[in-house]
């Protein structure tokens, strides 16, 4: 495809005039399918995933390529099939499928859903990695940690930041049907690099958390004859005082990475503290 | 201090709006404090909410559902902790126990919401096929509603009836489980801190041990 076609909607990219007629989507109606799009996992389901919600976005933009119902039809069938991306940043990719479906029809149909298919996993990988498992692990260790201290100020960063980006996605859908495909692959190749150490840092900085945030004390109490020994403030403190606290990430990380399901290791760790506490073993 | 119907209601609209930002709109997604502090708004209390919220996030760091998985959801824990704690006035330990065990029940909730949803999108696309344009998009307006209830319920249910049956619990139980819920609630943090390990290389683990050495402990 020749991508120097796509985008004639954007005054700052002036291309051959007789391909404007081509091109009918326009900014305001990328606008609405942005908007409309905000209706993201709310319609997801365990057959076709977010494709409702795709339906659900495109349908006025894909109603004005095709006034023809049962040409409408023929594409909303296309976009009913499985589909599932971090929904902030897919309307790249929806916007880049809008580009595709303008310029050739119906005849686009197998492309846009191999578009959509191909890159939904590395796009999904570098959305979730930056927006669900970094910016929620930087700043909510830094937010939480000051709110527990009665510090709201680090929550206002973050929900100021969190709304920046909402604004910003609202142009995605435009982004991805100006420059098309081709941006889209670029970008994912790039910013891989860049969200791998990005999660570096955010992971170490939650590491250092470890000893502050995990808290378990032992209770115990050794005793030689006339002198008694607390195990926690008389020998632990002294040596190795997060010992505790890391042997119980350690289990935990082991059990996670066995496929443990987090239910059972939540109620094990409330059923191991009461059986603590009843017996000594742990202490508050 | 007993809630009243107004913050009852006005509480489990904070969760509905909850569940279908989390989804769609998404701004306040993993945000488990912003819960915690508007719940304490409602009740009076900010404080003990922005630090009920706070403990909470640091439990759930790292804890992200990806790919459509279901997990824990610490943003109603939020809600139903900081209610709980302010009313029940027993403290934050007892709050985050009761919310944090909310949030794991909510999961099957979001998995039948889920299936529902499966219903709703086939019939949408048999309307496409039927020419039923407008049908076709109004029926997909149930789906934020069912995901809303999937926070609203348990919130609601946990509000109105949890504070009195927590209280009712903690004074018939004995002093080992109250101690056992605060050494958990110390305790359950881990899981996050486990699932960010998870994530990472291995080589970087080492280095995050021997971090976790050098730091102070108070």
């Amino acid at each position: 495809m020749n991508n120097t076609n796509i985008g004639k909607e954007n005054p700052s990219a002036p291309q051959e005039p007789q391909e404007e007629k081509k091109m009918m989507l326009t900014k305001k109606d990328l606008r609405r399918c942005a908007i409309r799009w905000l209706m993201g996992v709310n319609t997801f389901n365990y057959e076709g995933q977010e494709s409702s919600s795709v339906v659900f976005a495109l349908a006025p933009a894909l109603r004005k390529l095709y006034p023809n119902d049962d040409d409408y039809i023929k594409s909303l069938n296309n976009q009913y099939k499985y589909f599932n991306v971090t929904p902030p940043i897919g309307g790249l990719l929806l916007g880049a499928g809008l580009a595709l479906e303008d310029k050739d029809r119906l005849k686009s149909l197998n492309a846009v859903q191999d578009l959509k298919v191909g890159l939904m996993g590395s796009m999904s990988g570098i959305g979730d990695t930056i927006l669900w498992i970094m910016i929620p692990t930087i700043f909510g260790s830094i937010a939480g940690y000051m709110a527990q201290q009665g510090n709201p100020v680090g929550l206002l960063v973050w929900v100021l930041f969190t709304l920046a980006i909402f604004i910003w996605k609202l142009s995605f859908f435009d982004y991805g049907y100006r420059f098309g495909v081709r941006v889209i692959t670029q970008l994912g190749q790039q910013l891989n690099i860049f969200t791998e150490g990005a999660s570096i840092l955010g992971l170490t900085v939650v590491g250092a958390l470890i000893s502050t945030v995990v808290t378990l004390k032992t209770g115990a109490v050794f005793q030689f004859g006339d002198v008694k020994m607390n195990v926690q403030t008389d020998i632990l403190d002294k040596i190795f005082p997060a010992l505790l606290p890391i042997a119980a990430t350690w289990i935990v990380y082991k059990l996670l990475h066995k496929k443990v399901s987090m239910t059972w290791i939540i109620l094990g760790i409330i059923v191991i503290s009461m059986i603590g506490a009843a017996t000594g073993i742990f202490a508050k | 201090m007993n809630i009243q119907a107004w913050q009852v209601i006005l509480i489990t609209l904070i969760a509905f709006i909850k569940a279908i930002d989390f989804y769609g709109t998404q701004i306040l997604t993993f945000n488990s404090i912003i819960y915690g502090l508007l719940t304490g708004l409602v009740l009076g209390d900010p404080m003990t909410g922005l630090a009920v919220g706070g403990t909470i996030q640091l439990m759930s760091l790292g804890v992200a559902g990806l790919g459509g998985a279901s997990v824990p959801d610490y943003q109603t824990a939020a809600i139903i902790a900081t209610a709980i704690s302010i009313a029940s006035g027993k403290g934050t330990q007892v709050g985050l126990a009761v919310g944090v065990a909310v949030g794991m029940l909510g999961v099957q909730l979001d998995v039948i919401a889920k299936i529902l949803n499966g219903f709703i999108a086939r019939k949408s696309q048999a309307y496409a096929n039927q020419h039923e344009f407008k049908k076709m998009l109004a029926i997909l307006w149930i789906c934020p509603v069912l995901i809303g209830l999937t926070a609203a319920l348990p919130t609601f249910l946990s509000i109105t009836w949890g504070v009195s049956a927590v209280n009712f619990v903690l004074n018939v139980m004995p002093a080992w489980f109250t101690s056992g819920l605060s050494i958990a609630g110390g305790l359950l943090p881990v899981i996050g801190v486990g699932m960010l390990l998870n994530y990472m290389p291995a080589k970087n683990t080492s280095a995050l041990l021997f971090w976790d050495l050098c730091s102070p402990r108070t």
